[in-house]
């Protein structure tokens, strides 16, 4: 060690010599007075271009670019990390997009292919897959892999909560038509109220993407980063959206409801599902034929039973792989001078607005279907709620609220149907607004 | 008159958008649920009567599986699947406290032999 730092320190010493002894040997040699003006002439040209150098180099530094727009999105990126740490809401996704907000806010000189948004950039080959909708399909298989169909194959009827769910997207398409966007951009910003990511990337990535041509000659708005923060951040507050509404539209008897435990599942049926399923739905709706497709692919995996590997690949590094680089990348989306505009904020007011007629077309789709149920058959109408879908929070949120009324009311198997019924519904719904709009 | 679509305001297209869209989403979903509610069934009931009609013995056994699976309930299952999780994925908490280490053998290699060295004085 002691070895290492003499030689450093020598060579060090070496260097910084060097231009002084080369210096004394041209005095040395010439005419004392005019070398020494030279030297002089030399010596600030030197100091000034070290400065110009050091100055240019500030202008290149975030200091010298930064904005007060910067500034909000980087504190909105900590915020983001910070609610993902502290209070674990969906912290696989919040924490990607919260460090995603910090790297795209960075300040910094245009033209050095650093930025997402200029082409060539590291960044935008990774944003590619968003600006594609090449992402939301892979994340979809894996979905696919994950989730247990079985509740929903045991009660069929708890299908229809994931489609009354779906009233949130169209009455947010039409608030948004209220506010003057165009169609296109309505229905990207309508599928919010899916409450499902990747859902709202695909269909923004295809509606409002910045590059298709509207009929009267306009272009459509980039509304893909805006649209997929409200998407995430509103599915990451379900908890703190959905139980106020559950308590002031179900009366405190309906809640203590009790449901019969779901029958057991044949492997069989498990397995006609996904394939059944894949062929109706995209029969009906062909736009949605990415998003449906990949899903019931991966939930052939998990159910086929001669398919493990895959279907563990499926749902654990490849999901894992994905859901990392499309969270940093719609993050770093979220450029400060691209974002911060009067669009996004219409955006997220409309997005909490979708979230809250989801819940209530839910809920109350519930109520009516209990006037029609008797007996042991009736549904508690809490899982009405976990139709928009947000797998799997909405369901535990419903869990945990029924928990509170009633202790032993244990509602996550059931409120699970209805969820994965409202991930059908929302990628059905993407695809007839797909079809409608582009 | 269909053929007039700059004449036809956003707002009244949403609506339609939203009529067709909705009833889309809602029949799809129950076309789905009818067909799991009767189609499945139907189509394992006449699957298993295909199977029964070349054994005949073998329908006592299955109403036999039928009676019994009346009793098991999602909640004994997942009482079972619980039980056998634990034994064979947790069994790691009983392990043993008592902490050995293990003396590795180190292989040959001759980077620092003596027999190789350079100043060696024959």
């Amino acid at each position: 060690m002691k070895k290492v730092l003499i030689i450093f320190g020598v060579l060090s010493l070496l260097i910084f010599i060097r231009p002084v002894l080369g210096l004394n040997t041209t005095t040395k040699d010439t005419n004392s007075q005019g070398i020494e003006k030279l030297e002089n002439v030399e010596n600030q040209s030197f100091v000034s271009e070290a400065f110009e150098g050091i100055k240019q180099f500030y202008n290149y530094t975030g200091f010298a670019n930064v904005t007060g727009g910067h500034l909000i999105m980087i504190i909105i990126g900590i915020v983001f990390i910070y609610l993902g740490i502290k209070f674990d809401y969906e912290p696989l996704l919040l924490i990607p997009i919260g460090a995603g907000v910090i790297i795209g806010n960075i300040p910094f000189v245009t033209g050095n292919m650093t930025g997402i948004y200029e082409s060539g950039s590291v960044l935008n080959f990774l944003y590619f897959g968003v600006v594609k909708g090449i992402y939301p399909p892979l994340i979809f298989l894996g979905i696919g892999a994950m989730t247990d169909f079985s509740s929903l194959i045991a009660n069929p009827k708890l299908m229809l909560l994931g489609a009354a769910a779906q009233i949130g997207v169209f009455a947010t398409f039409m608030g948004a038509l209220y506010l003057g966007f165009k169609l296109p951009e309505a229905g990207a910003i309508g599928i919010i109220g899916g409450a499902d990511g990747p859902t709202a990337i695909f269909l923004s990535s295809k509606l409002a993407n910045g590059v298709n041509i509207l009929a009267d000659g306009t272009t459509v708005k980039n509304l893909i980063g805006p649209i997929a923060i409200a998407a995430y951040s509103y599915m990451a507050l379900v908890p703190v959206i959905q139980p106020p509404i559950m308590r002031l539209l179900i009366s405190k008897k309906d809640r203590k409801i009790r449901m019969k435990p779901p029958r057991a599942v044949s492997q069989k049926e498990k397995m006609i599902f996904p394939v059944a399923a894949l062929i109706l739905t995209t029969f009906i709706s062909p736009s949605a034929l990415p998003l449906l497709g990949m899903l019931f692919f991966g939930n052939l995996l998990k159910e086929s039973g001669r398919t493990e590997r895959l279907a563990d690949t499926a749902r654990t590094k490849m999901i894992d792989i994905v859901t990392i680089l499309l969270g940093v990348t719609v993050g770093a989306s979220t450029q400060a001078d691209i974002f911060i505009t009067k669009d996004s904020l219409l955006i997220f007011g409309l997005g909490a607005l979708s979230f809250v007629i989801a819940t209530m077309g839910g809920l109350f789709f519930a109520k009516l279907m209990n006037l029609f149920l008797k007996g042991d058959n009736k549904i508690n109408p809490l899982i009405g709620a976990a139709g928009v879908s947000a797998v799997p929070d909405s369901a535990r949120v419903v869990h945990a609220e029924a928990l509170k009324s009633d202790p032993h009311n244990y509602l996550l198997m059931h409120a699970m149907a209805p969820n994965v019924a409202g991930v059908i519904g929302s990628a059905i719904a993407a695809g007839i607004l797909l079809s409608f709009l582009s | 008159m269909i053929n007039l679509p700059l004449q036809i305001d956003t707002i009244s297209e949403g609506y339609i958008i939203l009529a067709t869209g909705l009833f889309i989403v809602f029949s799809s979903l129950i076309l789905l649920t009818v067909f799991f509610k009767l189609g499945v069934p139907a189509l394992l009931n006449a699957y298993k009567a295909l199977k029964g009609l070349g054994k005949k013995n073998e329908k006592k056994e299955t109403s036999v599986v039928i009676k019994s699976e009346k009793d098991f309930t999602g909640e004994t299952a997942a009482a079972i699947a619980t039980a056998l999780h634990m034994y064979l994925n947790e069994q790691h908490d009983n392990e043993n406290a008592i902490l050995t280490i293990k003396q590795a053998r180190k292989l040959y290699s001759p980077w620092s032999s003596k027999i190789y060295g350079t100043h060696q004085k024959l």
